[in-house]
């Protein structure tokens, strides 16, 4: 049985819609019902809120099913340095109004990549420019770019063809075959199951990933192994 | 496969294209492809239109619809776009039309920057109904040419005329106006595509105006047909009302057509 990961989802209520996912019985309810295993799951409080203390709703989560994802924001009015913890992150430099190339972001990025701790960055957060600095530099994390979306398949593509240390996510991955192109250019290692949920459809990358036209070994990477690859450290 | 424990491959796609587009890069556009991706996963029909028809050239890309309906009879039918700038748009129309396999017109008025309510249209609508078919219309919520109350606006001209609103709004925020506009004309039918549309705000689209007035598309092979099936396949829906926005609404606006 493949395991499967949802390696982007959001746990709390959000400031624009009702959602099952407000709590975290109607989280789990939502996964069991679309047979997900895991979410790696930040907390809204942490995104839509203030990341100083967001995160702090993530101490209470009790289901195994759900595994913590803070967010990180660097400086002396962030969240502090970073000492490990949580095996994965999340990043939203222009949400929460920092600079993704400045001094306190390298410094923050470095601990990152010290500890193994890899990075959730969404598309709408950055510039295709960024990622490549951000890639290029020396130290830098392991970086899951979600919401890449089906029209920045060229820049993406390019992204992925200089920098190993960059994966995709499948939340908005949803150009017609994309997923497939992507897995059979750059290799399925490169592809996590993400939904995005509940800003973005879970229904819908969740029945892609029954229906992959991909080797089993690949759609179960994609599915979970990639996943769990970053969430136990390893390389 | 079993497509969330269906087995029958009745689905029937309302809102689906061939070709590229300039804004991204589809790796392959072609109807082959797209075929290949409905016996996936049980798709028996997909309505579509060409791309090349829908941006720069209408009459090139509605000839090479054409080509695709008559390679795949039965699988593919056709929306032939109609392009309000052309002086001849339509007698071409009226044409298309009679073109078995064509079930109707896909307006565009986003990419025409011409509101959907406009009487450049007119003769469109007008063909329709003269040959009982069908209208497919670009939606978007806040758009100047094609927010709901443009499909408000013209539906209640046309009564009698079945008027798709591609996307329901296309944005989240959207889908409250499109139900209100489908409220308020029934002719209106909302169909569901789109990378922003999730199974939750289906499952309100659907409680708020009926199964029967909500149609699956899925935007391929712009967007993946897997995306927006899997949306409705594993929706919180009823059952019966899971079957009929996968083919029942179509099925109902195809009699006596195809």
């Amino acid at each position: 049985m493949t395991t499967v990961v949802d390696v982007n989802r959001t746990l709390g209520p959000l400031p624009h819609d009702d959602v099952p996912s407000r709590d975290e019985a109607g989280l789990v309810a939502e996964l069991e019902r679309l047979r997900i295993d895991t979410a790696c799951v930040v907390h809204s409080h942490a995104v839509h809120g203030d990341p100083r203390d967001g995160n702090d709703p993530l101490a209470h989560v009790g289901d195994p099913r759900l595994r913590p994802v803070p967010v990180l924001v660097p400086g002396p009015l962030g969240t502090g340095p970073w000492a490990g913890g949580a095996p994965l992150v999340r990043l939203c430099p222009r949400r929460h109004g920092w600079s993704l190339s400045g001094p306190h972001a390298h410094r923050l990025l470095a601990e990152l990549a010290a500890h193994g701790t890899a990075v959730l960055l969404a598309w709408d957060e950055v510039t295709s420019g960024e990622v490549h600095r951000l890639a290029a530099a020396g130290p830098a994390p392991r970086v899951v770019l979600t919401g890449t979306g089906y029209r920045a398949l060229r820049e993406l593509a390019e992204l992925l063809e200089t920098h190993p240390s960059l994966y995709v996510d499948t939340s908005t991955l949803c150009g017609h075959r994309q997923v497939e192109w992507v897995a059979g250019r750059y290799g399925a290692h490169r592809v996590l199951f993400g939904t995005g949920a509940p800003v973005t459809d879970d229904a819908g990358p969740r029945y892609l990933l029954d229906t992959l036209d991909l080797p089993a070994a690949d759609a179960a990477l994609i599915a979970g192994g990639n996943a769990l690859r970053l969430l136990d450290g390893a390389p | 496969m079993s497509p969330a424990g269906r087995t029958a491959m009745d689905v029937i796609d309302a809102h689906g294209h061939i070709g590229r587009w300039s804004a991204f890069a589809v790796p392959d556009g072609s109807a082959e492809s797209l075929v290949a991706m409905m016996d996936r996963c049980g798709v028996a029909t997909a309505c579509v239109s060409h791309l090349l028809a829908v941006g720069p050239d209408a009459r090139a890309g509605n000839a090479l619809l054409l080509e695709a309906l008559e390679a795949h009879p039965g699988r593919l039918l056709g929306w032939a776009v109609y392009q309000p700038h052309d002086p001849q748009a339509p007698e071409r129309l009226r044409d298309l039309l009679d073109v078995p396999g064509v079930i109707g017109v896909k307006l565009h008025p986003e990419v025409h920057e011409t509101a959907l309510d406009d009487r450049a249209y007119t003769p469109a609508f007008e063909a329709a109904a003269g040959r009982r078919r069908l209208v497919l219309a670009h939606s978007q919520h806040g758009s100047p040419w094609s927010d709901a109350r443009h499909f408000a606006a013209v539906s209640p001209r046309h009564p009698g005329v079945p008027l798709l609103m591609g996307h329901a709004g296309l944005f989240p925020e959207g889908l409250r106006p499109a139900m209100e506009a489908a409220d308020r004309c029934p002719d209106l039918v909302l169909e569901t595509c789109g990378s922003r549309m999730t199974a939750r705000h289906l499952v309100r689209m659907v409680a708020g105006i009926g199964a029967g007035r909500v149609a699956f598309g899925s935007d391929a092979v712009f967007l993946d047909l897997r995306t927006g099936l899997g949306r409705v396949l594993l929706a919180g829906l009823p059952e019966a009302d899971r079957e009929q926005v996968l083919h029942g609404t179509m099925d109902t606006l195809l009699k006596g057509i195809v």
